[in-house]
């Protein structure tokens, strides 16, 4: 049968079927990840179509065609060239060299993280459980990633992938793991989670991969036998807070100071949560004892309680008036009510620094600060300038007198450290000091509220987060191992006066592009 | 090798002709200019501009301490990389296509000069006009740097603007090749923009895909190398791919020509 013309020029254009569905079976192959009948069906029809249009090709001596001749040597030489090109990406990427031109190195790793990774001596993976990474991420993952092969990472989306996420224990969206060994012995140690405030941090990841080695977790004991804050769940428990700090690999364990008598050698930090009743002279002494060790210790302190631990706050340079609260109406503005202290600014310290946000503190006394040699005191926890400080009376009562007392910011919490006074015997094995690494300093931090840190509060804004940081530093186990600065950018300002900034509107505005209007004008009546 | 050089020099220099001696290209630029100095005058000297912001931060005290005049480069020249997609094409766009429609390139396809010395003159020349183009940009930037306290560093300011230009010359040597397949003007430009927009978002498409294939399709997005570079960051890596785009887009518009020799009607 002989084929009309206009048919086979109308079946000739079949042929770009066959690269359409060929792409489609690749894209649908590669987008789901497997092979299975729909993308290679649709392959297969597309080469078969290609084979069908070559063969029919065939029969009009196609192949002896000059133009098919120097097609086929182009196809082949532009295929060697997106080859070729492709090939020298790879290897591009590869061997990318990577030069920071920035004035402070913003995009390169500090020399203390750059070392930490490059003597690695096994496989670490950083698990983000976060869907989609961002590119600021990406380059401080690639920036690790060039100094070692050994470091990889991976964001998991756990919604994607509930079991993993399950089996890591994470709890919210943006969690970061560092994950050591494979099969059995796999470890996973949390190192931060990602907020808007607290982006994924060079010198978190840093510290975590540098105390890999030490596997000694940190030893905290919260006394008990006072009236303070239980350990087990419910309204005004610690379980919350405990729960997390086991999480974060501290040994977590109640003291009973008038049973035990002192203070065992192996705490590295002891928190006194909230204590209603005062501590007996024996448990004070203890308590001293201790504080001048390389050790952290946390008061919370609430007001209108006699913990009877003047003489000892005395040494560090603290005044608590017991009978009195802070009063700041911008709790009340946010609808806490007027003795919830909301706190917004936080002073310059390792604890605060990579806050931003607010944190509240139901309750709350005020922290008065003497100075004393030696003792260097930061206050952590500041409230808005418009609180005040109101005396209570014996019933417990608010006396509200606005003349009584100044408004302005008031201290919450004070983070204070010393260095080691005497020998720091409070354990009988020097060792011990060593192996904490510690630069033998005494600290110190003092919070006039223990609510913020119960059930319930733990979770709310910042306070879990002011919580655990404390700990953290208490204990030695942040920042300490290595001491990175974020980086910054040089503060740099534009000076130009109204009259230069309206000079240069004007120009870039109006003289620049008439200019080039003009000259199309110009050159457009010349040409007629 | 000296006739090869004064064969591309040839080409090059009756390019420039065309294009300076050309109404129409001077009513590109004047938009261009237009709409870079809006956006200068907004980014850094409108009310919401940077320098605006920092007196208001500034004001109110704390913060992060900002370098105006490089966060004003990252920000102005990621502006003007968008608004080049648009102008670009329009460059292009006559290279080859307007030989096709005047039948001179026939010509071109027979003379003795190799095809991709043609090339390569041609694309010197739009690259040359599109940098008389950002003189103006370069200037605006410029003041924003010499006037800050204390004083900024200029290498930042040339690498970026280096950047801009690897930009221009990858989606220009595109863009040629885009317009030696096709005698309209027009669709040669359309197409070229969409092609870069394809290039232009790789990135979204490759958080789509996982593993290696997602990783390379990621690599191929012009918009990360071109972000790298206005930051102050050079990676080889991205200095390697605008090369092949550069290469890649002569050498197709070369084989694209010499397939006109024999082309079937």
């Amino acid at each position: 049968m002989k084929r009309t013309p206009l048919t086979f020029k109308g079946l000739r254009y079949l042929v770009w079927l066959a690269p359409m569905l060929v792409i489609a079976g690749l894209t649908a192959g590669v987008v789901a990840g497997s092979w299975g009948p729909v993308p290679l069906v649709l392959i297969l029809i597309g080469l078969a179509i290609a084979i069908g249009w070559l063969i029919s090709e065939s029969r009009g001596g196609f192949w002896r065609r000059r133009s098919t001749q120097a097609n086929t040597n182009g196809l082949v030489a532009t295929l060697a060239v997106v080859v070729i090109l492709g090939l020298i990406n790879l290897l591009g990427v590869r061997y990318s060299q990577s030069f920071d031109l920035t004035e402070n190195q913003l995009y390169t790793l500090a020399p203390q993280s750059q070392q930490v990774v490059s003597s690695l001596d096994q496989p670490v993976k950083l698990l983000i459980f976060a869907p989609t990474p961002n590119p600021t991420e990406e380059r401080l993952l690639n920036n690790y990633r060039r100094q070692s092969d050994r470091f990889s990472h991976e964001y998991i989306d756990p919604q994607a992938n509930p079991v993993l996420a399950q089996q890591v224990g994470v709890s919210t969206m943006g969690e970061v793991y560092l994950e050591v060994g494979e099969g059995d012995a796999v470890t996973r140690r949390y190192v931060q989670t990602l907020t808007p405030q607290q982006p994924l941090s060079e010198r978190l990841i840093s510290n975590a991969i540098a105390r890999l080695g030490s596997d000694r977790s940190a030893k905290i004991y919260i006394t008990q036998g006072h009236g303070e804050r239980i350990l087990e769940a419910g309204q005004g428990g610690l379980s919350e807070a405990i729960a997390r700090l086991q999480d974060e690999n501290y040994v977590v364990e109640p003291l009973q100071l008038t049973e035990d008598g002192q203070i065992p050698a192996d705490a590295d930090v002891v928190i006194v949560p909230g204590p209603q009743q005062a501590f007996l002279e024996t448990e004070v002494e203890a308590l001293e004892t201790f504080a001048q060790g390389a050790n952290g210790l946390l008061l919370m302190l609430d007001p209108t309680t006699e913990p009877g631990l003047d003489s000892f706050l005395d040494n560090w340079g603290i005044t608590l008036s017991t009978d009195a609260l802070i009063l700041d109406p911008e709790g009340q503005a946010v609808g806490l009510g007027p003795a919830v202290p909301l706190v917004t600014r936080y002073g310059p310290h390792p604890i605060t620094e990579q806050l931003s946000g607010m944190s509240y503190y139901p309750v709350a006394q005020p922290i008065a600060l003497t100075e004393v040699p030696g003792v260097e005191a930061v206050p952590l926890l500041l409230t808005g300038d418009q609180s005040q400080v109101q005396p209570i009376d014996d019933q417990g009562q608010v006396q509200l007198d606005p003349d009584a007392e100044e408004q302005g910011s008031l201290a919450v919490g004070v983070a204070m450290s010393r260095p080691v006074q005497g020998n720091g015997t409070l354990s009988e094995e020097p060792v011990d000091l060593l192996e904490n690494g510690e630069d033998g300093e005494s600290r110190l931090v003092i919070i006039g509220n223990s609510a913020f840190a119960t059930d319930g509060l733990f979770g709310q804004v910042l306070n879990g987060d002011v919580f655990l940081n404390t700990v953290a530093w208490l204990s030695n186990q942040e920042g300490e191992v290595l001491a990175i600065r974020p980086k910054e950018p040089t503060s740099r300002r534009i000076v130009l006066t109204l009259g230069q900034q309206a000079t240069l509107a004007i120009a870039s505005l109006v003289v620049v592009p008439l200019l080039a209007f003009a000259i199309a004008i110009a050159l457009w009546l010349k040409r007629r | 090798m000296g006739v090869l050089v004064s064969n591309i020099i040839a080409i090059y220099r009756k390019e420039l002709q065309s294009y300076f001696a050309s109404p129409f290209t001077y009513v590109i630029t004047g938009v261009f200019w237009f709409i870079s100095g809006l956006f200068f005058a907004a980014i850094l000297l409108g009310p919401t501009g940077v320098i605006a912001q920092v007196a208001m931060q500034d004001q109110f005290g704390g913060g992060a301490p900002v370098d105006v005049p490089s966060q004003f480069l990252i920000v102005y020249l990621g502006v003007i990389g968008s608004l080049s997609l648009f102008i670009l094409p329009m460059l292009s766009m006559g290279l080859y296509a307007e030989e096709r429609k005047r039948g001179t390139l026939e010509l071109l396809a027979t003379s003795p000069i190799t095809n991709w010395a043609v090339a390569v003159g041609k694309l010197l020349g739009v690259l040359t006009f599109f940098f008389t183009m950002t003189v103006p940009l370069l200037i605006y930037e410029a003041i924003a740097f010499l006037s800050a306290d204390p004083p900024a560093n200029p290498v930042l300011l040339l690498v970026a603007h280096g950047g801009l230009l690897l930009l221009a010359a990858a989606v220009l040597s595109l863009g040629m090749f885009v317009s030696s397949l096709t005698d309209s003007t027009i669709l040669s430009a359309v197409l070229t923009f969409g092609l870069m927009l394809m290039l232009w978002v790789t990135d979204l498409i490759a958080s789509g895909v996982q593993g290696p294939v997602g990783e390379a399709i990621a690599h191929l997005s012009l918009l990360t190398s071109y972000g790298n570079l206005i930051q102050g960051i050079v990676e080889t890596s991205d200095l390697v791919l605008f090369a092949s785009y550069i290469v890649l887009g002569i050498f197709l518009t070369a084989q694209s020509i010499e397939l006109l020799r024999y082309q079937r009607s």
